[in-house]
Order: structure tokens, then C-alpha cells, then sequence
């Protein structure tokens, strides 16, 4: 099958060669719904809901990549810290759906995902964030979706030579600093952005007052990017994004992180050119490698003091292109593979004895080569066809006789796991009018078990308390899904509202054991990574844009999800129903914005995971934005009161029933030049 | 020279060098892969035989694996056939008893040694060990034997333990420690040994206890999955399998039943590694 695909890119190579470029002039077909955070990359696409939410949001200059993805109605963050927040689309878990940074497969390195990639992306790194929910397997074999963070690129700018921006600013409920510094330089041929981040935040009060400790981090996150135009058609870029972050802590957690370490790069090569046969080609390859140290030097009362490094190193390539053979059909590709590695390890000290030293992720190697095509057929000026098919062939293998000695005492067969997953969808889309338009997306979908789920050794989940055990011996989950959206505009209002429903066969959830005796001191039990007969997740989101003039937006967005297990009883992990509002009115140079969140209590939960139930809440924020200009650059002030009513609160997704910050007031000064 | 590099003859050359230079071992020596210690040497009197004997460690309480080197006194090359017969005793000054003993089981050596185990039941600290090995050279027809005195030191955690079976109260048992010798964390080969003090002087192995082994980590109280208690095989030797799932301190519990009858429960061996 790597054969296969490495054929199917060579073929695609010398198809290029030969094609010649055509002027032609044909609308781009809708595509994978893509929020832009800075307008000038937005090409000919369709503003969604979603872009305008994310633009709206990232206005306010002292907001973190995680607050902004939180406002995402698809998006949910599962919170086990005030830092390092795992982004979930809807009420899918990591391993069942892809993150991704500018198309590259990062792993993390903890195997209790303190590190997910996106806390490898500040704000002011972040171009856009593309969402795949039903369909579009061109970014891999997974049930939920794939969250695309689309790294910022330098500019080329024919005025000035020289750009940047430096921003300083502060937050009171974790005695907070945040600094940022970027500059841009763009040349004939030639641009580069190079950007730099801080942040310092101490252990932050909630709702109330009470101090929360270990919820302190300090980071630096800092990259350089660079163009080139290979000729008119042709750009290279090249990327190199590093991120140290050190004495982080996890309140929800039973350790913290002494280092973590990410060090990201890649090469590409892109065609610019919006006319032949062959569109939008693009060719990378990256690699990336992440270190991560947990320890729990700083806690007091530790029955056992331990260490828990993990590392990972990806290496990965794709090739994708578009292949517009008339104006009402085009043929989407991707060919990509990746091959990741992990280990983990736990050491332990006891005085008077020898340490105690085990595999976490014992050393693992995941293979993976996807092939996927998204045909679309415009049928007429109202309907659009559209069929998607992926391929992934998967190889897990454990690379040390350590690695297999270990596991086998859990009485798996250690031997290469090979699997090829297989995935389809079909979507129609009907314009009744501006007004109203409807999209339905029926889809088959498979996902390979991560390797926690395989080879995890013993990791106890702070969650439901339970140590948990790899079984090489999972199949790929598979679901069938169903999704429809209707949206439309009409005068000043425009909505959007989806509604989904999934079946997940062979559904992964960790089953207890009871002949087996807990590693970790004070775990409950242990559990095994089983697959269960199936499981359903459903969920609706709702979004309301309210314009009446250009000084003035409401937003209002609804989501709600249900997900149950074979026997009819909650999933873990699913959030009540949820509203966010905002109002945000321009006087001058001045905006004022006013929030509201809301949340329904969560009652139904999951017994086998020991959940607990979350009460409902209400807070709400007041920003003040001033933009005014300064020796001819511009210079924005911002600042507010998050959680305005101190509300002692936390979210259903949150680890540990530990409360979120209290009245927090932030103040951020920007300087552009 | 230049063209002598470039030619594939070179290569052969090169190849043969390594292949050979790895063969040529000196197969008299004991097994540097092994590294065996030398415990004891001397001439076993009227036989024009030098006697040798080694071990993976020095001497221990607990099951000793031993490997008997014979030469020829006159020629130095060693003497691959023989019968050899072990006669470990501890005098005690008032008193002195023996200790369980396998004999090699072949005349014939294995790669010049020959095989064989002494449990030794306790320190030097309280006696002295002498071991007896009497030896039929059927190289040269000569028998006769060499005594050694062997330094036994108390390991660590015991190896060994002796109880008085909750059966009779009167039969002694002595349980050795012989497998996992390199633990690993995974799955480690469980070996024992069950000898029965029939007198003071006879030690015969025992086949009719059943054992269940439970392993732990006391500082860390949990155990680790799928283990497999040990069953008899063969002369008193008993196989199981012992799981670690991490390094460290572990011990390993003993229950040892005759028939339905729990006739010691209190003992355990710890393995640190």
C-alpha cells in the first residue's frame, strides 16, 4: 500500500509536469468550511458563520488561542489546567478526531495529553482554523473531524519593508503577563515573519476567591517563517515553530510539568496559481519533536515521588492538489504519510531502595500512508454533489524487546498491528434561496485505537481514578453519521443550525478489571481499553449573527450534545446545553462588548466513569476596545472584566471539580508599526 | 595496493578476517558470555586430574548452579568424560550435616564442563562448607577426590528458605530461588526448588507440594497480571511464570499446599532489580 501511494505521487508528479496551465476562470465550489482570522487571506470563499465568530472573537488582542477556540460552537475544551486545554470537536475524544497544525500530525508527548498541539499556536501565529465535521478525509481516518490550525505566513507587502507589533499586557486573577512581539520583513522575493510570545501566570483565584494551587505556567513560544517566490506560479515556505514552557502546573491533575518542549518544522512548496487543470498544488514535508516532563517536585504530601518523561518525533510529508477538469467538476487529492514515535516512562523513588522504572507508552512507531479524493459535481445553480473516499494504511509496531517484554505481561500479542481503515461520505447541497440552504452529509467513517489505547501501560486517568491498560488486540472503531445543516441570510439577520447523529461501532472505552491489582497508589481499579458493541453521540448547534448596522453585532450561539453507550446509560465527558452572547457596539475609536454565557446543569452522567455532575451557571464579561494611532501606527488598547460577577463556577468538561478564575481584570496594549 | 582495495578479493579478505578472528576462541577458558568466577581448584589425589569449579556468582545460601572443569594434569586439555559425584558438608564443630546437591546427570560434559547445583542451607558464618567432588576420570580410568572449602555468604534477601510443614510439624522442606536469575520487566521464567531434610545427610527433591506464588511490591502494594504458579517438573524443580511490570523491589509470596493442605504460607523471596 506504501508502494501504492508512493506510485499514485509519482504518477500525480508527472501528471503536473505535463499539464499545462489554461487560463480559465471558474468559481471556486464551496469547500471545507475555513475560519480566517486576518481577512487578507481569504480567497474567493464564502464567509461562514464560523469565520465571522472567529474574527469577531480574536478582536480582543489579549485573548489566548484557547479562549478564541472555545467560542467555536463545534469546539469543546476538556480542561485539566488553566493551560494546555484539549480541543474536542463536539463530544468526539482526541482519539477520535485529528488535530492538526498547517497539516501536520503532531503528537503529543504526555500520555495523560497535557499537550495537545494546540497550545503550540498563540494567537498571533494562528492564520485560520479549518473544521471538518461530516466529511473531507483529506486530513485522515478519523469519526469526529479534523481542527486544522493554519499557521500565520509572512507578508508581502509592497509599501513597507519593515512590520511588526509589540503587545504588553496583564491579567489579574493569576497575577498574569502576557508579551508579544512580532516583525515581518518583506523583500522582492523574499518575506519573513519571525514572532515571539510570553506568558507568566501564577496560581490564579476562582470564583469566590479561592486561590487554586498549581495552576501556575510559564511559557515562551517563538518561530520564524519565511516565502519565497520560486517564479510566478511557484512559492517555497519554510516554517520552524518552537515552544518551551516550563513549571506548568495541573491542579486537576496528580503532577505537574517541570519542561515541555515542542520543536516543529516544515518545508512547502505551493502553487499560487489559480488557473489550468491542476489547481492549489502543494507539496510538504515537516518533522516535529516534542519532549515532555512530568514531575511532582512541587507538590507537597506525595506518597511516592516520581518522574514521567515522554518524547515524540513525527516525520511526515503529503502532496495535494485540485483538479478542476470544467467549471461544475473538480476532483480534490491528498496523498500523506507520517510515521510517529513515542515512549514514555515512569520512574519512581523510594529511600533505601532501587528506582522503580517502567514504559508509560512502551517504545511505539505508528506508520500511517492515507491516500483521499473529494469529487464534487455541481449539478445546476442550486445543488451540489459532492462524495468523499479515504484510505489509510496503518502500521503500529513496538520497537524495543523492552517494549514487547513489558507488554506482554498484560498477555497481549506484541507482534505489528496492520490495519487499513476506509472511510466515505456523500453530501448534496440545495440552495432554496439566500435565505435558506441546506446541506446533508451521510458518512462512513473508520479510526485507528491511539496508542495509549494499544500499548498504554497503567496510565491512571485523574479522571475516574482508574489505571488503564493497552489492548493490542482493539479494532478501529467505524461510525455512520448523519449531518444536516440549514443557514441562510435574511436583511440583518443571518443563522446557521446543525443537527448530527452517529452510531460508533465497536466503540473503545476502558472496562474494569477486577482480577487486576492498580499500579498507581490510591487508583480505583483498573481498566481495560475494550470495544464495546457501539455507542451514539448526537448534538445540535445554532448560531445567530445580528447586524443591524456597522457599529453594531449581536451573536448568539446554542450548542447541545447527548451521546449514550450500548446500554443506554451517558457517555462521559458531554457538556449540558450551552449559550454564548455578545454585543458589541463601535462608538468612535472605541468598542464596547458585553458577554453572556450560560449553562444548563449536566445531571446526566456516566456512573462507570465516576462523573460528576455539574451545576448551571451564568457569567458574564465587559470588554472595552479603543484603536486610536500614534506617531502614524496603530495603537489598540484593550481591556475588561471577565467573569464580572465573580461566579464561583466550573464547566462540565473541566478535571477535578476545580473552579475556573474568578473577576479577572486584563488590560492589553498593542502597538503596530 | 590501490587496485588490491578496489578488487572484491578485499572484501573477502576483510570478511574472512572477522568470521575468523570471531571462531577463534579459546574453548578451554570458561565462557566470557558467561562470566563464570572461579570458586575453588586443586588436584583430586591419584587421579592426574585438576578439578576446578565455577559459578555465575560466588558462593550463596540458596540453589548454586555449578560447573565442573576437569583437566589432565599432565596436558593441561580437558577431560570431557567423567563421573562426577558431590559431597557438600558443613561442620559445625558439635555437629555436621549436609546440604540438597544435584550431581551432573551426564558422564559427558557440556562444552568441557559439567553442570551440577548445590544448595547450600546457610552461611559460612555458622560453619564450614567443604565440598567433596569425587571424580571417575573414564579418560584415564583414575578415580578419586578433591575437597574444597567454599566461603558461602548470606545474599541480601534470602534465596532459600526452610519451614516445618503445618502438616506433621516434624518434616522439614527447604525451598530455593532458581529462575528468574536475570529478571526482566515482562515475563520471567519462575523456577524452584523443593528438597525434603529426610536426615541429616539426605536431601532428596520432593515433587508432592503445589505452590501458589503471588507476587507484590511491598512499597508499593500491587502486583502485577498473569502469573502462572509453579508446577512440578522434574527432581524437585518447579515452573511457573512471574510477572514485573515495573524494576524495583518485589516479592514474591509462597504458599505451599500438600493436597488440599496449606503447609507453609509465612515465607516469601524478594528479587530486586
Amino acid at each position: 500500500m506504501k508502494q501504492l501511494i508512493l506510485t499514485a505521487t509519482l504518477v500525480h508528479l508527472l501528471v503536473l509536469v505535463q499539464a499545462q496551465p489554461k487560463p480559465t476562470n471558474e468559481k471556486r465550489a464551496d469547500s471545507i468550511p475555513e475560519v480566517h482570522l486576518e481577512e487578507v487571506k481569504v480567497y474567493g470563499l464564502t464567509k461562514n458563520t464560523n469565520q465571522q465568530l472567529l474574527h469577531y472573537y480574536r478582536a480582543n488582542q489579549a485573548a489566548t488561542t484557547e479562549d478564541i477556540l472555545a467560542r467555536l460552537p463545534e469546539l469543546n475544551m476538556i480542561r485539566r489546567s488553566s493551560y494546555g486545554m484539549e480541543p474536542v470537536i463536539r463530544t468526539y475524544n482526541s482519539g477520535q478526531s485529528g488535530l492538526l497544525i498547517d497539516g501536520m500530525r503532531i503528537h503529543g508527548a504526555c500520555t495523560d495529553k497535557m499537550d495537545p498541539a494546540s497550545i503550540y499556536v498563540e494567537p498571533q501565529n494562528l492564520q485560520s482554523v479549518q473544521i471538518q465535521t461530516g466529511h473531507g478525509f483529506q486530513s485522515g481516518s478519523v469519526i469526529g473531524g479534523t481542527v486544522n490550525m493554519k499557521l500565520a505566513e509572512a507578508q508581502f507587502d509592497d509599501s513597507r519593508k519593515w512590520s511588526g507589533s509589540v503587545s504588553s499586557g496583564y491579567q489579574s486573577a493569576a497575577n498574569a503577563w502576557y508579551e508579544t512581539g512580532k516583525l515581518n520583513y518583506s523583500g522582492n522575493r523574499l518575506a519573513v515573519m519571525t514572532n515571539i510570545s510570553w506568558r507568566k501566570a501564577g496560581n490564579y483565584r476562582s470564583g469566590g476567591g479561592a486561590v487554586i494551587p498549581y495552576s501556575q505556567y510559564e511559557k515562551l513560544n517563538y518561530g520564524i517563517t519565511a516565502l519565497y517566490k520560486l517564479n510566478d506560479n511557484w512559492t517555497a515556505k519554510a516554517d520552524l515553530l518552537l515552544d518551551d514552557g516550563w513549571n506548568i502546573g495541573y491542579p486537576a491533575l496528580p503532577m505537574d510539568v517541570g519542561y515541555a518542549g515542542a520543536r516543529i518544522a516544515a518545508l512547502s512548496w505551493r502553487n499560487v496559481s489559480r488557473t489550468g487543470k491542476w489547481q492549489e498544488t502543494e507539496y510538504k514535508i515537516y518533522a516535529n519533536s516534542i519532549r515532555h516532563f512530568m514531575d511532582d517536585s512541587r507538590r507537597i504530601n506525595v506518597p511516592m515521588h516520581m518522574d514521567m518523561p515522554g518524547e515524540s518525533r513525527t516525520y511526515g510529508g503529503y502532496a495535494a492538489s485540485k483538479l478542476v477538469l470544467n467549471r461544475n467538476i473538480q476532483l480534490d487529492i491528498k496523498a500523506d504519510w507520517s510515521s510517529t514515535f513515542l515512549k514514555a516512562s515512569m520512574t519512581m523513588y523510594q529511600q533505601g531502595q532501587l528506582p522503580m522504572y517502567m514504559l508509560t507508552w512502551p517504545d511505539n512507531n505508528t506508520l500511517q500512508s492515507g491516500l483521499g479524493a473529494v469529487f464534487s459535481k455541481r449539478i445546476d445553480s442550486a445543488s451540489l454533489f459532492r462524495i468523499s473516499a479515504r484510505a489509510d494504511v496503518f502500521t503500529k509496531s513496538l520497537t524495543t524487546q523492552m517494549a514487547k517484554d513489558q507488554l506482554s505481561v498484560l498477555n497481549n500479542p506484541v507482534n505489528n498491528i496492520h490495519r487499513l481503515l476506509k472511510n466515505i461520505a456523500v453530501e448534496y447541497n440545495y440552495r432554496f434561496s439566500e435565505q435558506l440552504k441546506l446541506k446533508t452529509i451521510l458518512s462512513y467513517s473508520e479510526r485507528m485505537p491511539t496508542s495509549s489505547e494499544l500499548y498504554g501501560f497503567y496510565l491512571f486517568n485523574a479522571f475516574d481514578g482508574y489505571d488503564y491498560i493497552g489492548n493490542t488486540l482493539l479494532k478501529p472503531e467505524n461510525a455512520w453519521k448523519a449531518e444536516a445543516n440549514i443557514s441562510g441570510r435574511s436583511g440583518i439577520f443571518q443563522y446557521g443550525l446543525t443537527g448530527y447523529i452517529s452510531r460508533i461501532n465497536q466503540y473503545i472505552m476502558g472496562i474494569y478489571q477486577p482480577g487486576l491489582s492498580t499500579m498507581t497508589i490510591g487508583a480505583n481499579g483498573v481498566k481495560k481499553h475494550t470495544n464495546l458493541p457501539y455507542a451514539m453521540i448526537a448534538g445540535a448547534e445554532a448560531s445567530l449573527i445580528v447586524q443591524p448596522d456597522h457599529s453594531l453585532w449581536f451573536i448568539n450561539t446554542t450548542r447541545y450534545s447527548y451521546g449514550e453507550d450500548h446500554q443506554q446509560q451517558a457517555l462521559p465527558m458531554i457538556p449540558p446545553v450551552r449559550n454564548t452572547s455578545s454585543v458589541r457596539k463601535m462608538i468612535g475609536p472605541c468598542a464596547v462588548q458585553a458577554e453572556l454565557e450560560l449553562a444548563t446543569a449536566q445531571n446526566r452522567v456516566s456512573n462507570k466513569a465516576m462523573e460528576r455532575k455539574t451545576a448551571a451557571y451564568a457569567i458574564a464579561h465587559l470588554r472595552l476596545m479603543y484603536s486610536g494611532s500614534l506617531a502614524g501606527n496603530l495603537f489598540s488598547i484593550d481591556g475588561g472584566v471577565e467573569n464580572l460577577f465573580d461566579q464561583a463556577y466550573r464547566e462540565h468538561l473541566d478535571w477535578g471539580g476545580i473552579r475556573r478564575p474568578g473577576r479577572n481584570l486584563y488590560l492589553q496594549v498593542t502597538y503596530q508599526f | 595496493m590501490k587496485k588490491f582495495i578496489q578488487s572484491p578479493l578485499y572484501i573477502i579478505v576483510f570478511l574472512s578476517v572477522v568470521f575468523l578472528g570471531s571462531c577463534t576462541k579459546d574453548a578451554v577458558e570458561p565462557d566470557a558470555a558467561l562470566s563464570y568466577i572461579q570458586l575453588a581448584s586443586g588436584y583430586a589425589a591419584g587421579t592426574s586430574t585438576h578439578v576446578e569449579v565455577y559459578a555465575s556468582d560466588s558462593a550463596f545460601t540458596g540453589y548454586n548452579k555449578l560447573y565442573i572443569l576437569l583437566k589432565d594434569s599432565a596436558t593441561g586439555k580437558p577431560v570431557d568424560r567423567a563421573v562426577v559425584t558431590l559431597n557438600p558438608t558443613m561442620d559445625m564443630t558439635t555437629m555436621s550435616h549436609a546440604s540438597p546437591k544435584e550431581n551432573p546427570v551426564s558422564i559427558t560434559a557440556v562444552n568441557h564442563f559439567f553442570p551440577c547445583s548445590v544448595s547450600f542451607i546457610m552461611p559460612s558464618t555458622a560453619g564450614k562448607w567443604t565440598l567433596g567432588v569425587q571424580i571417575q576420570n573414564l579418560e584415564n580410568g583414575k578415580s578419586g577426590t578433591a575437597s574444597f572449602t567454599i566461603n558461602v555468604k548470606a545474599p541480601a534477601s534470602a534465596k532459600m528458605f526452610s519451614f516445618k510443614s503445618l502438616a506433621d510439624n516434624t518434616t522439614t522442606f527447604f525451598v530455593g530461588l532458581v529462575e528468574p536469575s536475570k529478571p526482566i520487566v515482562g515475563i520471567n521464567d519462575l523456577e524452584l526448588v523443593v528438597y525434603k531434610k529426610q536426615s541429616m545427610m539426605l536431601f532428596p527433591a520432593d515433587s508432592s507440594l503445589s505452590v501458589i506464588m503471588t507476587p507484590e511490591m511491598p512499597t508499593m502494594n500491587h502486583g502485577s497480571p498473569n502469573n502462572v504458579d509453579p508446577v512440578h517438573t522434574i527432581n524437585g524443580h518447579y515452573k511457573g511464570k512471574v510477572n514485573f511490570t515495573m524494576t524495583g523491589f518485589w516479592r514474591l509470596n509462597l504458599k505451599l499446599k500438600s493436597g488440599s493442605t496449606v503447609v507453609d504460607s509465612t515465607h516469601y523471596i524478594d528479587i530486586t532489580f
